[in-house]
């Protein structure tokens, strides 16, 4: 195999080590090396497994997939069928052989290209995994002694994940690099007629590596899940691009026959060291994706620059191609040079992008002296924020407020978080922040049960932590900003549509993912109240618009046709509102009248129309800038327990009751008042 | 009888789609209201038209995953434009133009460094889509020009214009791939890249521009999709890539290159494309949407698989099969 | 018509031509032969524009070409067509396609004219001598048609030289005449061809002129008149051959296999009954497409016969898959050496185990020492010309490729060896050295099915001989009484011989 690939790797990964070590004094922890064991054990085993199936010459896009249907089934069977917590693991890793046995099958008994079988069986899996739950269904309460696996540590230090990496790595090394079944991959992935001619048993081979992904995605939902506290359907979005992105860096060839354990391990580290260093770094975390690109087209043009020359013998008596070796004839020198171009890129990206930021940051608090060196005497306070995703328009307005709050104050303000819904992700970042030891931590927390450890974590090390716009649980922060309880959201929705429709009629709700949290929570609240208080109210259906606009709208002009006796829209995801809007506006259905949960700006113009008729909200510049302010506060020992008040500056003073800094109602914003909102 | 033999892909899903259309008919009649019809077709027409550019780089024997991510840039760029005071057929015309600016980035990593496509598309995906997501912070784009949304047109008269301009590319296409060497040359890089060298056809140019081209109509996808709406959220075509290539499958194209048709593709757009909105007017719960998604990708492509099976191929295919 | 002078080309330091010289007048066929490594792919594809020379001339028609710019397409524009041994063809498009695209020039715009083009492929076709329709896909071809397919364009392109490689080396001998037929008429035509072939036999039929390579430069030309068939062979090997083959008598044990009534419909294959004994060599002889591979792949377990039996050693056995064949002591050495023989990016050591892995593995763990060791051994038996045998399959040469295929299934210690085409596209030195080996197996008791579409071999290493018609054995001859007349006599079922036989 190629030796030589994986020395290029090694030297980027130390490239990246040296560099972050020298510019973050957090990073070369041991600690920190470990937690980064820790995020990546998951993607670890997919990345590991992926390594032979593309060895074969193979892919699985499935993977991702099947962590979401193996973590459903884990719950289903421990929490619906009363399973023992180990049967129950055994039945989930069970679900993950059957399905990786039917992508294996459809591969190797029917010939079926792989990349569209696991397409579909992609789609297939996640489907069923939200056909069991209906979408909402989500499975916590899994016992202490199951949590230990994704969230304790061995002798203290080493999270107890890591070693399971470890096994699964030398076990796939073993297996692909040693094994008599390992070399039967190889030489599928060279062709598998001639693997077959040598009386190789390729179907089975084939069916095998296809069946040890979906064991592995099995595993790695039940670690993730371990790791999480909370089993749903949309465990590992995502994850199979990431997992290739690993064994293609690490010198994979997608056409087959190449690629290594070693390999693979270099390329997931490469990511995942990028990743904590850049959040160490407090860069923010789009531009790991960024990098990554760049990174992965460095490593494989140089990849193919190397190895495009032709054989030292002319051998063939074919006319086989020799297209590339023509042109691409290169000398070590060559490489090496371009090799050090690219790196020297990617670095000046970095570079820039991290003074671009510092430059941004210093733009938005003009007294700011520079987060990354600070002075021992009177050093300014760091304040680490988090929203549940970073894209996300009600956050964005959220952070407007923070960084108001962060310039009143004088303090330095970390605004990341995931790009997308990801409890494992806000963990990884509330680790990293842990080790680059800031002052404060606020959250709004994604999952409560996975998050606390950290939060709690980080309370043992002296750091402030906040939570806001949802809580972890309550020994696990000192406050939370308390905008609006599941109940109080809930209860004005449902109050609201019922005026809007004189509590008779039928109405239509379109939800975020069907997996979301949040928006399950105040479904349950409005079916309870529909059921208590208003019995002439239907609810007739619920559509998932996945946080997309044009799906909102799409399944809002669904809607009205199916059930043209639907009197009222509510949209309960805040682009789904003005997707509504539009939906009925290009309708002209003037007798269906929209409401929901949304932001103000995206709304006014249909609420000037008269088609949204309320948005339902609590002012989140507000809670953006009284959350930073709680922070501060709490970092500087002005809040302290007992106290029943807290400046909120703009904002006059603010009721504390007990651990819960409280904003207000919900702001009820329709035509009269929405024009005095601008976020 | 060649003929049917041919097209047996398209007849397929035609039946699988008339099989539907019967289902509909039978338990839901009011799925074949005209203004319903006009709704599933204007929310298809810009999956249709990345499908089609989908379809050219399949054709040619190679895979873009980056669509979806092209597609996003091209809509932030429109509209960010369109606010900025940039006349409105400039916006029209820069959107596409950026978005075959992107695809030509892959086309010439693709074509002229001979990395494969999935590669390259895969980073390019994830840098684009990081990149954008980076530069706006989740921002929507608000306050257009008042003539944005219909493109300077009425509500009434927008889709039929975007109707006529998808029929016509569409048909420009198909010509272009049946009637013209440009296009025949298409199926000869994808069925057998060296021989096609050996024939003379520039196999490079052919990828590139594909790439390229699947740029341009990811880009015009993502106008024509903007223009349906008064704001623009930078999240926009997530999942895209997946659907387009689903489609492409579903109507019969080889992933490996040389084998296909634009009707197939048309045809997998429609299916895929009735198949949540059919769903819905059948009440059945949204939550299994996916799972019908996944059981019609396997099928079409297991189906497709023992077709090919009887048809004894006896040309040794001179390159691995791609993935 | 076509002087080459001098060329020279290096593949990463490697010499592949050290200045090789050639000259092709109108109406010639120019026969080029050499061993395998010789020169003469390179020669070709750098005459045809696929690779680039380092130096040297090239004149077409007293024009000089510059070689630095010779692409595929000015080669074509300049009258110069090639027929390779395996078509390089469009699998998912019409024949008339496939012609057409290498045929037609003009704007990559201008409207196809569907009509035109079969009709003139139909007429290409029917010049080429054959008659089937334009309008199949060219994956649903044989691969006969596929070189028919070939010829009707290098005619249609009015090529003016013609370069054949190995054009017969897959054809049924019908198909070789046709073929003559077709080249004969090219070269009344005035066509010059250059005709390069290891079948020494067509080469004195058909060419005018030879010319010799030999470690990528010219060693002679001469007119066929002038120079004898064992003057070509010491030409081209540098060396004197003995012309015979190295058999010698094995007094023949038990029957070792006892093939009884296999038939497969799909494969082809019909009602075929034959014995091997230890320390015998069968030969199968029978044209292309009479069944013998498909014979071999039926017993090896690669397909599933409809009925029939096959008895080991006189004990019935089971075979659904190549495992099981390999089990009960059959081996077979694949004829497609590249795709199914060897594994050109893997290692000579992991290339000689991969049938055998059992032996050099423990609990299932390959051992690399052992492993090596094997492979070693066999480089010495087998004389593998290379430099260590962690080096890969690919970097071989041909010959030395089929002996590492030869060496994988010999470590696997069969009773009984089917071998398909063993000496296809080996160069002389090594078709000389895989008869040796194939002796000494039978000398140790081994039982040999050779399939070979060569008659001198057959009738030089079989102690019988099946000849195979249709799908079935039509007859088995002995050695005593076997003449090439009679066999070809069989395979083709001529009337006349028919009745003697």
């Amino acid at each position: 195999m190629s030796r030589k690939t994986e020395l290029v790797l090694a030297a980027v990964l130390l490239a990246e080590i040296a560099i972050f070590a020298g510019t973050t004094d957090y990073f070369l922890t041991i600690g920190n090396l470990f937690e980064i064991g820790r995020f990546t054990t998951a993607l670890g085993l997919l990345a590991l497994a992926m390594t032979p199936v593309i060895v074969t010459g193979g892919i699985d896009l499935s993977v991702g997939a099947m962590m979401g249907l193996a973590a459903v089934s884990l719950g289903i069977l421990h929490q619906d069928w009363h399973w023992p917590m180990p049967v129950a693991i055994a039945g989930a890793l069970g679900v993950g052989a059957i399905g990786g046995g039917l992508n294996g099958a459809c591969v190797s008994r029917f010939g079926l290209p792989p990349l569209i079988v696991t397409l579909g069986s992609l789609a297939l899996f996640r489907g069923v995994a939200e056909g069991l739950t209906g979408g909402t269904a989500s499975y916590s309460n899994f016992p202490a002694a199951f949590h230990a696996i994704g969230q304790g540590y061995l002798g203290g230090i080493v999270p107890a994940q890591l070693p399971l990496l470890a096994a699964a790595a030398i076990a796939t090394y073993v297996l692909l690099q040693r094994s008599t079944i390992g070399r039967a991959w190889y030489a599928i992935g060279f062709g598998d007629a001639g693997a077959r001619y040598a009386g190789l048993p390729v179907t089975r081979r084939l069916t095998q590596v296809y069946v040890i992904s979906g064991l592995a995605a099995a595993l790695a939902a039940v670690v993730y899940v371990a790791h999480i506290g909370q089993a749903r359907s949309d465990a590992g979005n995502g994850y199979e691009l990431n997992a290739i992105t690993a064994v293609v860096l690490g010198g994979a060839s997608v056409t087959g026959g190449r690629g290594t354990v070693a390999g693979t391990l270099l390329g997931l580290f490469i990511l995942a060291v990028l990743q904590n260093g850049l959040q160490l770094a407090a860069l923010p975390s789009e531009l790991v994706g960024v990098l990554t690109g760049v990174v992965l087209v460095g490593a494989i043009a140089l990849d193919r620059l190397r190895s495009s020359r032709p054989p030292s013998l002319p051998a063939s008596s074919q006319p086989v191609a020799s297209q590339p070796s023509q042109e691409l004839s290169m000398k070590n020198t060559q490489v090496a040079a371009i090799c050090i171009a690219i790196l020297a890129g990617a670095m000046v990206v970095a570079g820039t992008n991290a003074w671009l930021f510092r430059a941004l940051t210093r733009n938005s608090a003009p007294a700011v002296a520079g987060a990354a060196d600070p002075s021992p005497t009177g050093r300014r306070l760091v304040i680490a924020m988090m929203p549940k995703a970073k894209g996300d328009p009600y956050f964005v307005s959220c952070r407007l407020g923070a960084e108001e709050a962060a310039r009143e104050l004088g303090v330095d303000l970390i605004w990341d978080g995931p790009t997308g819904l990801d409890a494992a992700r806000q963990n990884e970042l509330v680790e990293s922040w842990i080790t680059r030891r800031v002052d404060a931590i606020a959250v709004s927390v994604e999952n409560r049960a996975s998050i606390s450890t950290a939060l709690r974590k980080a309370r043992a090390r002296g750091i402030k932590v906040i939570t806001w716009d949802a809580d972890a649980e309550p020994d696990a922060r000192d406050y939370f900003v308390n905008q609006a309880t599941p109940e109080g959201i809930g209860t004005t929705l449902v109050d609201e549509a019922a005026r809007l429709m004189d509590a008779t009629g039928d109405f239509a709700i379109v939800t975020g993912a069907l997996a979301a949290p949040n928006q399950n929570a105040w479904i349950a609240v409005i079916r309870e109240r529909l059921a208590s208080t208003y019995p002439h109210m239907r609810l007739v259906t619920i559509q998932p618009s996945d946080d997309d606009r044009d799906k909102a709208f799409a399944e809002a002009q669904t809607i009205m046709r199916v059930y043209p006796d639907v009197k009222l829209i509510m949209a309960i995801s805040a682009p789904a509102v003005p997707g509504a809007a539009e939906a009925v506006r290009q309708a002209n259905r003037r007798d269906v009248r929209v409401m929901g949960l949304s932001l103000p700006n995206m709304n006014k113009p249909y609420v000037h129309d008269d088609i949204v008729q309320t948005v339902v909200l609590w002012n989140t510049t507000n809670l953006g800038y009284l959350t930073v302010r709680a922070a501060a506060l709490a970092a500087n020992g002005t809040l302290s327990p007992g106290a029943t008040s807290l400046d909120g500056g703009r904002l006059g003073a603010i009721e504390v009751r007990g651990e819960e800094v409280l904003l207000g109602t919900p702001l009820v914003m329709t035509k009269e008042n929405i024009d005095g909102f601008d976020f | 009888m060649i003929v049917v033999a041919r097209h047996r892909a398209e007849l397929s899903i035609a039946l699988a789609i008339a099989g539907l259309g019967l289902v509909l008919a039978i338990r839901a009649p009011g799925f074949f209201v005209a203004g319903n019809l006009l709704d599933v077709l204007l929310a298809t027409l810009p999956v249709l038209i990345a499908a089609i550019g989908a379809t050219l780089v399949i054709l040619a024997g190679e895979i873009d995953i980056s669509v979806g991510s092209i597609f996003a840039v091209c809509s932030v760029t429109a509209g960010v434009l369109a606010v900025a005071g940039v006349p409105l057929p400039l916006v029209v015309l820069i959107a596409p133009l950026v978005g075959a600016l992107l695809g030509a980035i892959n086309g010439a990593l693709v074509a002229w460094l001979s990395l494969p496509s999935i590669v390259v598309t895969l980073a390019t995906m994830v840098a684009w889509r990081d990149a954008l997501r980076w530069i706006t912070q989740g921002a929507w784009v608000q306050g257009l020009p008042a003539g944005f949304q219909w493109l300077g047109l009425s509500q009434a008269s927008y889709p039929v214009a975007a109707l006529i301009v998808t029929a016509g590319l569409a048909l420009a296409i198909l010509r272009g791939l049946t009637q013209v060497p440009a296009g025949r040359a298409i199926y000869a890089t994808g069925s057998n890249a060296e021989a096609a060298r050996l024939a003379g056809i520039d196999t490079r140019r052919v990828r590139f521009w594909t790439f390229a081209a699947a740029g341009a109509l990811a880009g015009l996808a993502a106008l024509l999709n903007a223009a349906r709406f008064s704001q623009i959220p930078p999240n926009t075509g997530l999942g895209l890539e997946m659907q387009v290539i689903a489609a492409v499958v579903v109507g019969g194209a080889a992933i490996t290159g040389g084998r296909g048709s634009l009707a197939g593709t048309i045809l997998g757009v429609v299916l895929l494309g009735m198949l949540g909105p059919a769903l819905t007017f059948l009440g059945v719960s949204a939550s299994w949407e996916r799972a019908f998604q996944g059981a019609i990708i396997l099928v079409a492509v297991g189906v497709d698989a023992l077709r090919a099976r009887r048809v004894t191929t006896m040309v040794p295919r001179r390159e691995p099969a791609r993935v | 018509m076509l002087t080459a002078t001098a060329i020279r080309k290096s593949y990463a330091g490697v010499r592949a031509l050290k200045g090789v010289s050639f000259d092709l007048a109108p109406g010639e066929v120019h026969a080029l032969v050499g061993e395998n490594g010789a020169g003469k792919s390179t020669l070709i594809k750098i005459i045809t524009g696929a690779v680039r020379a380092d130096d040297g001339a090239l004149e077409v028609d007293d024009e000089a070409v510059d070689l630095a710019r010779l692409t595929p397409a000015r080669a074509r524009e300049l009258g110069i067509a090639v027929i390779y041994q395996q078509p390089a063809l469009f699998p998912d498009l019409t024949v008339s396609e496939n012609i057409a695209l290498t045929l037609e020039h003009g704007g990559a715009w201008r409207r196809i004219d569907w009509r035109a083009r079969t009709d003139r492929a139909r007429d290409l076709l029917a010049r080429a001598g054959a008659a089937f329709d334009p309008d199949r896909l060219a994956g649903s071809l044989s691969m006969p048609e596929q070189q028919i397919v070939e010829i009707a364009r290098a005619i249609g392109a009015g090529a003016r030289v013609i370069l054949m490689d190995e054009p017969t080396a897959s054809l049924t001998d019908r198909e070789v005449d046709r073929l003559f037929d077709v080249v004969r008429t090219l070269r009344e035509t005035g066509t010059g061809i250059i005709y390069i072939s290891h079948r020494l036999d067509e080469v004195f039929t058909l060419a005018d002129r030879v010319t010799i390579l030999r470690d990528g430069e010219t060693v002679m030309t001469a007119p066929r008149g002038a120079v004898t068939r064992d003057e070509v062979v010491r030409h081209m090997a540098g060396r004197e051959l003995a012309t015979v083959f190295p058999k010698r008598a094995v007094t023949p044990g038990a029957v070792a296999l006892d093939v009884r009534g296999l038939t497969s419909t799909t494969a082809g294959v019909f009602d075929v009954s034959f014995t091997v004994r230890r320390g015998e060599i069968l030969g199968l002889a029978g044209l292309v497409g009479s069944g013998r591979t498909e014979l071999a792949e039926l017993i090896f377990g690669l397909r599933r016969p409809d009925r029939g039996q096959i008895l080991i050693d006189g004990q019935p056995v089971t075979i659904d898959r190549p495992a099981d064949a390999i089990a009960a002591g059959l081996a077979y050495v694949p004829e497609d050496r590249r795709r199914h023989g060897v594994v050109l990016e893997m290692p000579i050591a992991a290339n000689t185990s991969l049938a055998n892995l059992a032996a050099v593995s423990r609990h299932g763990l390959v051992q690399a020492s052992r492993e090596r060791a094997l492979a070693e051994r066999f480089r010495q038996d087998l004389q593998i010309k290379a430099s260590s045998v962690v080096a890969n399959a690919g970097t071989l040469s041909g010959g030395n490729q089929q002996k590492v295929a030869l060496a994988r299934w010999l470590a696997t210690a069969p009773a009984i060896l089917i071998l398909d085409e063993p000496t296809q596209g080996v160069d002389v030195g090594a078709k000389a050295e895989i008869h040796g080996v194939m002796q000494a197996m039978v000398e140790r008791g081994m039982a040999v099915i050779m399939i070979s579409s060569e008659l001198p071999e057959i009738l030089g290493m079989s102690d019988r001989i099946a000849v195979m018609r249709e799908g079935t054995i039509c007859a088995i001859v002995d050695r005593a009484d076997a003449t090439p007349e009679r066999i070809l006599a069989l395979a083709l079922a001529r009337p006349a011989a028919e009745a003697t036989a």
